[in-house]
């Protein structure tokens, strides 16, 4: 008898200490796996400083290294990955950066201050041949030097009220000098990072993978063996994937309809995280071309849009849910929506809004309305749902749109390089929800000034709301600002976006940030089993 | 035979070039140029004439138009296709890597469709007008109407939500894997097969319809021959062509047209590399599947016209 007890203790014991070991693994990151993912484009390019799709950022950003980074567990605070620490002179004229040390690209080669250095001289003073579709961001820089291998010092000409949150963007992603130096554009179709995972092969419209990079300078990271990116542009396919286990992760958005019915079949074994986004989806208008040049024809295609009866209509199927003008509404510099709704297109009465676009349609010329094209992203989440509830909306002022979807580079060509269109779906989505990324599209000469207008008060009203050190001041500044834009229909915003991230619960330590771009390095994440 | 044969070979070299021009003008003709495009495609201003005459001069498109197709032709010869402006790897392995996929998913979809097109096709024609037929019908037509990339969606969403089970998401050659590479493939097989069966079925019922109205056909009946010898000998091989040139040109469609189920069963194919070249105006990437697809249909063509001699003794080859 008493042997028994003593086996039943032994037994209990063994039994509790494998519960408690399975917890505790549970808990604890366990190397080793390769995390599957599926992407809905193809990315024009490899190269960050050259495009703003997630179909560049989410395939390479694991594979490099940023100056200063947004804290993936508590966005927007920042901290540092290849600068260790920084400091802002009292004048707020000079910002001097530490390089951590023992930091080495996949080439062998160290990464020091020359590199962060060629690598922002490309951004802000991109050579000729180059494009750098984010060189406004950073007009207020100066100059930059590498005084010792460790030290960046940025020069800047007047101060800046965002300019540290922007060096954080993950686009900044650091290049080798020498590589640079033998071509600007090589890393449109190279990859040499210094990230936690290294390139390992890429193959246009099917699959892009990285593996782990033992030489990684934060001790034990990734815990990951590697990443591998599905391609599909097919939004089912994508929910289909992740359903049957093939991927275990889509990092941009699905549709409600979908997550609902992959979280109903598959119960615990996902996670959703859902999260507001630092975007929305609206129309870009070519301000140079006729009947586009006349501010009564751009104000009746903003009246034209129901935009409150959109939110409801479209966030079962999109997640486009808000109405808000050029800043995410709530946030500290938006606008308040009893402002926003004396704009054109933000009011709450349809009917009147159609009556006024009418009126001002017959004034312009267009009595019986016109017809036009409406270039979007064959991309269906959710730029085609949008421009379909766009082009319906537009029937009923009499305007006739063709909906003409193009490839993720087409769409990018003929609406960011060359101006080939009338009206294109253009959203604005950033890294975060500073006023200088969100606002700079609409001065001059922007390179994501789609709509290629140009506003002296507009580039005027930026220029002092970048500087104003004073957030009241800088607030002021901004809501002017977003009133002459929308006051002039020059940009037509149409909804903000929540999104629904849905993984395998085995997917450990991703937190979803506000966006898409951000907290995609992959060096915390790790796989609870195979 | 020997001379005919001889004859069609040598008329490929003509058809291949005049296709290689015409390709060659018209991607010369529409607009865009190429080397803004590798520059990003930036007129605003950030590229120095300099720079785009250096990248001209390194594509070869100052040279007279003339000089720049001999040189193309002349690169084709030796099977140098040029490098894609995309991913700036030679064309030819680009090509190699999805061709197999292209090729294979071709064949099975064929072999599916006459496998089960030339028995359905014939139980339909012989059983007319009876509820064999009828059913046949029903489901030919079905195929017919019903867009491949929908079966397709619907064959995944089965498979998911009755099962859990998605096909792989990446290609494996039936040499790696021949376990892996038969559950990516057997779904778009059965998803196109269905619909090239439909039109195979379709063809091969009205044909040998046609021909058991023959009177050649009554002959063999007055004589008392057995109805498998007669709908067999006499009905199917004479029936055959029209169906042997539907599969002909199917098959080769086939190769590179695939690009809507290309894209809903994840299939790096052909098709999907002609579109995304297209999208990305990599022009020396068009240029050589054109000039390959081409290349293709001149080759099953002539296939197809060489096998109509077996099934017609009549017909003479000169």
């Amino acid at each position: 008898m008493a042997r028994s007890w003593g086996r039943r203790v032994l037994c209990t014991v063994a039994t509790l200490s494998v519960v408690a070991g399975l917890a505790f693994a549970a808990d604890t990151p366990r190397p080793g796996g390769v995390l599957l993912a599926v992407i809905g484009a193809d990315p024009p390019s490899l190269d960050p400083h050259q495009e703003s799709t997630f179909a560049t950022l989410q395939l390479v950003a694991p594979l490099y290294s940023t100056l200063v980074q947004t804290d993936p567990y508590a966005y927007p605070k920042i901290i540092g990955d290849a600068a260790s620490e920084w400091k802002i002179s009292a004048d707020a004229l000079t910002y001097t950066f530490k390089i951590r040390p023992g930091i080495r690209f996949h080439d062998g080669s160290p990464l020091t201050a020359v590199d962060v250095k060629a690598t922002y001289d490309k951004l802000i003073f991109p050579p000729a041949g180059t494009r750098s579709v984010r060189k406004s961001t950073y007009s207020v820089v100066a100059s930059i030097d590498a005084p010792d291998p460790s030290t960046v010092v940025f020069k800047l000409k007047h101060p800046s009220a965002s300019l540290l949150g922007n060096f954080a963007s993950p686009w900044n992603v650091i290049y080798p000098k020498k590589y640079l130096d033998k071509d600007p554009n090589y890393f449109m179709k190279n990859v040499v990072g210094s990230g936690p995972f290294k390139f390992k092969s890429y193959t246009p419209g099917a699959t892009f993978e990285g593996e782990r990079n033992p030489d990684y300078f934060v001790k034990d990271r990734p815990y990951l063996n590697g990443y591998k990116f599905f391609i599909s542009t097919e939004t089912s396919v994508r929910a289909a994937a992740i359903r049957s286990g093939r991927a275990y992760i889509e990092f941009r958005d699905l549709p409600n309809a979908d997550v609902e019915a992959i979280k109903k079949q598959l119960g615990d074994k996902v996670v959703v995280q859902q999260t507001p986004m630092t975007g929305q989806v609206g129309i870009a208008i070519n301000n140079t071309v006729k009947p586009f040049t006349d501010v009564r024809v751009r104000k009746a295609l903003t009246l034209g849009l129901d935009r409150y009866t959109g939110g409801r209509v479209l966030f079962g199927i999109t997640g486009l849910r808000d109405v808000g003008g050029l800043l995410r509404p709530s946030t500290e510099f938006a606008m308040a929506e009893a402002d926003l709704q004396e704009l054109p297109g933000f009011g709450k009465d349809p009917a009147k809004n159609r009556a006024e676009a009418k009126r001002l349609l017959a004034e312009a010329g267009f009595p019986n309305g016109f017809k036009v094209v409406l270039k979007n992203r064959n991309i269906r989440l959710p730029y085609q749902d949008f421009a379909v509830f766009a082009i319906q909306e537009w029937r009923k002022i009499g305007i006739e749109a063709e909906h003409r979807p193009l490839e993720t580079a087409a769409w990018f060509s003929d609406g960011r390089d060359t101006g080939n269109f009338e009206l294109i779906v253009a959203p604005t989505v950033e890294a975060s929800d500073d006023p200088d990324v969100f606002l700079e599209r609409y001065t001059t000469g922007d390179a994501n000034n789609w709509g290629r207008f140009s506003d002296p008060a507009i580039d005027d009203l930026f220029s002092r709301q970048s500087r104003a050190l004073d957030p009241a001041e800088r607030k002021r500044t901004i809501l002017q600002l977003q009133r002459r834009v929308l006051e002039n229909a020059y940009y037509m915003p149409g909804l903000w976006w929540s999104r629904s991230v849905v993984h395998w619960a085995k997917v450990k330590n991703y937190v979803a940030p506000p966006n898409h771009y951000a907290n995609q390095k992959l060096q915390d994440v790790w796989l609870s089993e195979d | 035979m020997g001379t005919y044969l001889a004859k069609r070979l040598l008329l490929i070299v003509p058809t291949l070039i005049g296709a290689a021009a015409l390709v060659f003008v018209i991607m010369r003709v529409i607009p865009g140029d190429v080397a803004l495009l590798i520059f990003g495609g930036d007129t605003a201003g950030q590229i120095d004439a300099k720079q785009l005459a250096d990248m001209r001069h390194r594509l070869g498109l100052d040279q007279p138009l003339v000089a720049q197709f001999g040189t193309w032709l002349w690169g084709v010869l030796r099977f140098d296709f040029g490098t894609s402006l995309w991913t700036g790897r030679p064309v030819i392995e680009e090509l190699l890597v999805r061709l197999p996929l292209s090729l294979e998913l071709a064949l099975a979809a064929t072999l599916v469709s006459v496998v089960i097109a030339i028995p359905f096709g014939m139980l339909a024609a012989v059983r007319q007008d009876t509820w064999i037929d009828y059913v046949i019908r029903v489901i030919s037509i079905g195929g017919l109407a019903i867009p491949s990339f929908w079966v397709g969606i619907l064959c995944i969403l089965f498979l998911v939500i009755w099962f859990g089970w998605g096909p792989p998401l990446e290609f494996t050659p039936p040499w790696v894997d021949p376990w892996a590479n038969f559950q990516q493939m057997v779904w778009p097989v059965v998803t196109v097969g269905y619909r090239y069966a439909a039109v195979t079925t379709r063809m091969t019922r009205s044909t040998l319809l046609e021909v058991l109205r023959e009177d050649y056909i009554r002959t063999a009946w007055a004589k008392g021959q057995r109805e498998w010898a007669i709908v067999f000998r006499h009905g199917l091989k004479n029936a055959m062509l029209p169906v042997i040139t539907l599969i002909g040109t199917e098959f080769a469609f086939l190769i590179g047209g695939l690009v809507v189920t290309e894209t809903v069963f994840t299939l790096n194919g052909v098709g999907r590399f002609v579109v995304d070249a297209v999208a990305h105006r990599d022009y020396p990437v068009v240029q050589a599947l054109v000039f390959l697809i081409a290349f293709g249909f001149v080759i099953v063509n002539l296939l197809v016209d060489l096998t109509y001699a077996w099934f017609d003794p009549r017909i003479r080859y000169r």
